[in-house]
């Protein structure tokens, strides 16, 4: 596509705090309304007054401590009186949400949606407290009494796949590595590191063969984009002109049995949701050779092996050659397709609430070319981000283009 | 909730910052509803599932409604054999408590139902995929009524 038609849904501005491990000095609607001022500056609006409606992600009452939450973020957001809708898709939340305006968007019920999604999954509960709470998006009445920490069915599902494929811990304790050094580069980012392979196997054993730096980070943070019809862009956005536009391509949504015990035996090491959800999202964009047309993607890499595996599901590799991709660095900066350009979870981080907008904030500031330095994915004009709650159970894949 | 404590500090950027240490705890009375036939079961010595009379599917773990065709589904008892499809050893105990790290927690493929459960299996031993394994029901109280049972490996099997 050379230019886009004036219903077709732009990013307006995009905006996000750092992802850091505890921020003493801000609530979480203080870092909502930091990341959504960031954004609508970035649309070269002086007020949110022109913007038609909010949607809201987080996803727990349990870390942010306010019910209601979304309606006290669209107040201080300047909001208040427009419509609302609060969103919760487990750790697909941020990514839903930018559906969810896509879906206004693309009805006419509004032509300006600002996003805005936050959490404090970082140290406002102490370790012990938060993987309780988190334990509780397991299935409550059957899984969570036998298993405390997700790291448990993802390594259940990674087992499988290395029996299967032969993939190893090695291969994916690269993509661990590979992802903190990246977050380096990401002055946003929660915890870069230059960290080995043999750093990630002798962390401490989570659920085997996972072991602590294959985990991600819990982080506090927050991240708005506005997103607006095209035509709503030219009248009101003074920065529309002045680049190219980046464009919501596609929004695609798939879901899974939320227990890994009801899956089939052939997908049990693969997350059917997600593919599901990136069939829909190619076809919708017009995409139809995912490595060679998609230049960067964030990934929901919440372990080190479910960006292995999610290589394969996005279709940026063959099912079960993930392993292979990881060690030889083909989605490595420089490499076909950047994946996690950001540092992902494992080294951006995550907030829950926010990271599917964070992703989107990553790929949309790629795509303009407005990313500098080593963390810059050169000339990308195709972009996708990748989430999902639980293992998989609700999947989200939203393709962001720039206008050639 | 009540607050325990407060922190006054200084920002990086110099400005005032204050943090409140506050507490909050719950009891909940937890209705394990339609499943209640199935807990009935775990003091009975028997696992049980469900079945739809309407297009025979059968459900573990067990549904009220088939959500094929939203029948109101029947009782039956399982076996209480199965098959592990991936097994790992945890690192932590469940939030519950009741079991001492390292344990071994598998996904189990259930006979006699189309369905399965992910569980603790007994022993130090990882059981590959393709494992036996039948339900033990273990007698001293559990801190959860879902941990009086546990699978084993069948001799000679493991």
């Amino acid at each position: 596509m050379t230019s886009f038609s004036g219903d077709t849904v732009l990013v307006a501005g995009v905006g996000m705090t750092p992802f850091v491990g505890f921020r003493h000095d801000a609530s979480v609607r203080d870092m909502v309304a930091e990341a959504s001022r960031t954004a609508v500056a970035d649309a070269g609006l002086r007020s949110t007054s022109q913007i038609d409606m909010g949607v809201a992600a987080y996803e727990s009452d349990h870390f942010n401590r306010q019910m209601s939450l979304g309606q006290v973020l669209h107040d201080t957001v300047g909001l208040a009186g427009k419509p609302l809708v609060r969103v919760e898709g487990g750790g697909a939340t941020g990514a839903l949400a930018i559906r969810t305006a896509l879906m206004a968007l693309r009805s006419g019920e509004a032509r300006s949606v600002l996003v805005f999604g936050g959490e404090t999954n970082g140290k406002s509960v102490d370790r012990a407290t938060a993987t309780e709470i988190l334990a509780m998006s397991a299935d409550l009445e059957w899984e969570t009494p036998v298993f405390g920490t997700f790291a448990a069915p993802y390594a259940l599902m990674i087992t499988e796949h290395m029996r299967r494929y032969g993939t190893t811990a090695e291969q994916f304790a690269q993509i661990a590595v590979k992802n903190r050094r990246l977050a380096l580069d990401n002055p946003l980012a929660h915890r870069g590191m230059s960290i080995t392979v043999d750093d990630v196997r002798s962390s401490a054993p989570l659920s085997d063969p996972y072991r602590l730096f294959d985990a991600s980070l819990l982080s506090d943070g927050a991240a708005a984009v506005l997103l607006a019809t095209s035509e709503w862009s030219e009248q009101h956005s003074p920065t529309f002109a002045a680049r190219p536009p980046v464009a919501v391509l596609a929004s695609a949504a798939a879901t899974d049995h939320p227990r890994l015990s009801d899956r089939t035996d052939e997908m049990f090491p693969h997350f059917a949701a997600k593919r599901n959800a990136a069939a829909e999202a190619y076809r919708a964009a017009g995409i139809d050779d995912p490595p060679n047309q998609v230049d960067l993607a964030e990934v929901y890499d919440s372990f080190s092996g479910a960006e292995l595996q999610a290589y394969e599901d996005l279709v940026l590799c063959p099912v079960g050659r993930g392993g292979q991709a990881a060690a030889e660095g083909r989605f490595d900066r420089g490499g076909q397709v950047v994946v996690n350009p950001s540092g992902g979870l494992l080294g951006r981080g995550s907030a829950v609430g926010a990271t599917g907008i964070a992703q989107a904030v990553e790929v949309v500031s790629q795509l303009r070319g407005e990313v500098t330095g080593p963390r810059a994915v050169s000339g990308a004009r195709i972009g996708i981000t990748d989430t999902h709650a639980g293992v998989g159970s609700l999947c989200v894949v939203n393709v962001f283009a720039r206008a050639a | 909730m009540r607050v325990t404590g407060v922190d006054r500090s200084t920002g990086t950027g110099g400005q005032p910052v204050y943090l409140l240490d506050m507490e909050m705890s719950q009891r909940y009375r937890h209705a394990v509803g339609s499943s209640s036939p199935f807990y009935r079961g775990l003091e009975e010595g028997v696992l049980r599932a469900t079945r739809c009379p309407e297009c025979g599917a059968s459900w573990f773990p067990p549904r009220r409604f088939c959500p094929v065709d939203m029948t109101e589904t029947a009782w039956y008892d399982l076996p209480g054999t199965g098959t592990v499809t991936a097994a790992t050893r945890v690192h932590s105990p469940p939030p519950f408590g009741g079991i001492d790290p390292p344990y071994v927690l598998a996904s189990i493929r259930l006979d006699g139902v189309d369905g399965g459960i992910t569980h603790r299996v007994t022993g130090s031993e990882t059981p590959k995929k393709g494992t036996v394994v039948t339900v033990t029901f273990i007698e001293e109280a559990a801190a959860h009524p879902l941990l009086a049972i546990a699978f084993s490996v069948r001799r000679g099997e493991a």
